[in-house]
């Protein structure tokens, strides 16, 4: 049986981190989750999945909790995702997950590696505004403000904090080396993990 | 003066701490409690006089606690120990009858004898939700009610999230109607010493209105998403069983005999005089006695942090009443009404409304009772009018919003676990409006009733 592998990305927005994630996914031939995570859900609840993505990823609304119950849609959804991610881990399944605070839901499990992909704004400005075909300006403000979604999202579930090294195996600048060299490292350094089992 | 200023200040605290959730909310009243008994009754009034009353504990001990030969009394401030040991009781006996599966058993039950079909199915809930409420706690109610919904939902192949909503609404409704359904009612009852009797026929009346009214209004809101389903063949065979709910004949007979009984008792307790703290407590041992081998289960199960929460926040608006606090506050109401009864009693609804829909109505309803006896004596009206606006207000006005009333949130939760989300503007666009029209029909029917 190959030895099970989870690789949890982290990523600043315009960082390359999703890129990244995806191109480790390739080279090791592992399944690749981030959005899709929520289809495979609605699939197994029998739902649909729009209703669920709208609420994805994102810090909680205005809401209360009662006996743990709560009424925000976005936390409902976040812990069906860490629920799910946590059964694929028990079930042995080896995975790339982008998010979701996959770096803390599966902290237990010693086959995971968790990155944290960060860039210079100027270099995250640019990927941005030239893939979107928007202005620095407009790039800039998407930049901050997906990136405020990211940490309030990340820092209500979890207690070290989006971003902080600590939290993280690995965290690395992507604008250094580009988003090519830049896996390249990762998926060097990931050999070298799976080549010694680590107790966590 | 710096009494009454500390008052409001943990007061305030105690209230932006519960909406903000940073810590539990009964950590948050017991520890503003502890600071009202030190601090305020303590250094500042060097009371206590105050202490004593606003802990009360001299209450339980008393005989008319337990039992009144006559005319029921008011109850002084303090912590309302009836409100806490009925509570208590409830949820010993709610947990019971869940055990044996009888609320599974009951939606799906129902769902059988209207054959399964979508509409009846809607509208029996709605009514079902209503009629529990009025005895059970409308979180338990939901609970189960959402879950089975969410299960026929998938069977049936219809959209679970109308049902859920018109569910929840229903309940907080039926929870008005009564003095043993929803936790403001409870405390307005014991605390201003009304019977069963007096909620059913004053509130009970007007939700009953109010409920028919409803149930049209859901009818039409739903109509079109609830028709797209309803012409859907589905094989019998898929359909729940109500006998695969009940999970232990006995104990299920034993519920059932016990929430009969609880029922009887709360209906003729003016006549017999009993509290609703004995009733509570007779129900409770009853439910525990007849289940011995699950007695650490069904006690693990009580909310002892709601319970808690519950005695934090007595003592915290015993300091605003000790302090004077709550008398400043009526007259405040009193000026900007003019003396106007009728002014006074809508503002009362409506405001009550208003802050029940943002903010947990348990608190808000236990502060406004000492104002209200207040306007009552000032203004020379009838406290029980005063007491139904208080209480239609607070039950409606939470129905408003997905955070007003604990219903909606575990409704609503129960809904999100089984992958149907509702956000709050879905849940506001429709059911705002109905409590608006319940809202109206209350102000509607006391102004016709009383004045």
């Amino acid at each position: 049986m190959p030895q099970q592998l989870i690789i949890s990305i982290g990523r600043e927005y315009g960082s390359g981190g999703h890129e990244i994630a995806e191109e480790l996914a390739e080279r090791f031939g592992l399944h690749f989750y981030d959005k899709n995570l929520l289809k495979e859900i609605a699939t197994e609840k029998n739902v649909d999945v729009n209703r669920l993505e709208k609420y994805d990823e994102l810090p909680r609304s205005v809401s209360r909790k009662v006996r743990g119950f709560s009424n925000s849609p976005e936390e409902n959804i976040a812990n069906m995702q860490f629920e799910y991610l946590r059964k694929m881990a028990e079930n042995g399944k080896s995975f790339v997950i982008v998010g979701r605070c996959s770096e803390t839901v599966l902290r237990d499990y010693s086959c995971m590696i968790s990155i944290f992909i960060l860039a210079d704004l100027s270099y995250k400005i640019d990927r941005i505004s030239s893939q979107q075909g928007i202005s620095r300006e407009k790039a800039e403000i998407l930049i901050n403000r997906q990136n405020k979604k990211r940490k309030d999202y990340h820092n209500y579930y979890c207690l070290k904090k989006w971003g902080h090294s600590q939290n993280y195996d690995i965290s690395i600048n992507s604008s250094r080396l580009g988003i090519e060299r830049t896996a390249n490292i990762l998926a060097g350094y990931i050999q070298e993990r799976m080549s010694i089992s680590i107790p966590r | 003066m710096v009494s009454q200023i500390l008052a409001v200040v943990i007061f305030v605290v105690m209230f932006f701490l519960i909406i903000t959730e940073k810590f539990e909310r009964h950590i948050v009243t017991l520890s503003c409690g502890l600071l009202t008994l030190t601090v305020v009754f303590g250094a500042c009034m060097q009371s206590m006089t105050a202490v004593t009353k606003t802990l009360a504990l001299h209450r339980i001990f008393a005989l008319d606690f337990w039992y009144h030969a006559g005319e029921t009394a008011e109850s002084s401030s303090g912590i309302n120990w009836a409100t806490i040991i009925f509570i208590a009781s409830m949820m010993i006996m709610v947990e019971g009858m869940a055990r044996a599966g009888f609320f599974r058993w009951l939606c799906i039950q129902i769902a059988n004898l209207v054959h399964y079909k979508t509409i009846p199915i809607f509208i029996t809930f709605m009514v079902m939700s209503a009629i529990l409420a009025m005895f059970i706690d409308s979180i338990t109610v939901i609970l189960f009610l959402a879950a089975v919904t969410v299960e026929l939902a998938q069977v049936l192949k219809f959209d679970p999230v109308p049902m859920i909503l018109a569910e929840i609404f229903c309940a907080n409704l039926g929870g008005s109607a009564t003095m043993c359904g929803d936790p403001p009612n409870i405390i307005i009852g014991t605390a201003l010493g009304y019977s069963f009797g007096d909620f059913i026929t004053n509130t009970g009346l007007i939700a009953g209105i109010s409920l028919v009214v409803t149930v049209i209004y859901f009818y039409f809101c739903f109509r079109k998403e609830l028709l797209d389903s309803s012409g859907k063949s589905i094989p019998v065979t898929n359909y729940p069983d109500p006998k695969e709910a009940v999970t232990d004949k006995k104990g299920f007979i034993i519920s059932c005999i016990i929430f009969l009984c609880a029922v009887f008792l709360l209906i003729t307790h003016a006549q017999t005089g009993l509290t609703v703290a004995f009733i509570g407590l007779v129900i409770a041992l009853a439910t525990l006695l007849t289940s011995a081998k699950y007695i650490p289960d069904l006690m693990k199960k009580v909310d002892y942090k709601t319970l808690l929460f519950f005695i934090g926040l007595f003592i915290v608006v015993g300091g605003l009443e000790e302090t004077g606090i709550l008398i400043a506050a009526a007259s405040f109401i009193e000026n900007i009404s003019g003396g106007n009864v009728k002014l006074m009693t809508a503002i009362i609804i409506w405001v009550s409304a208003i802050a029940s829909a943002f903010v947990d109505n348990i608190p808000f309803a236990a502060t406004m009772i000492p104002i209200i006896k207040s306007l009552s004596v000032s203004q020379n009206t009838s406290l029980s009018v005063l007491a139904w606006a208080l209480s239609m207000g607070t039950d409606i006005g939470g129905s408003a919003t997905p955070i007003g009333a604990s219903a909606n949130v575990v409704g609503t939760s129960v809904a999100a676990k089984h992958g149907h989300p509702i956000g709050w503007g879905e849940y506001c666009w429709k059911t705002a409006p109905a409590a608006l029209l319940v809202l109206l029909i209350s102000t509607i029917c006391i102004f016709i009733r009383y004045f």
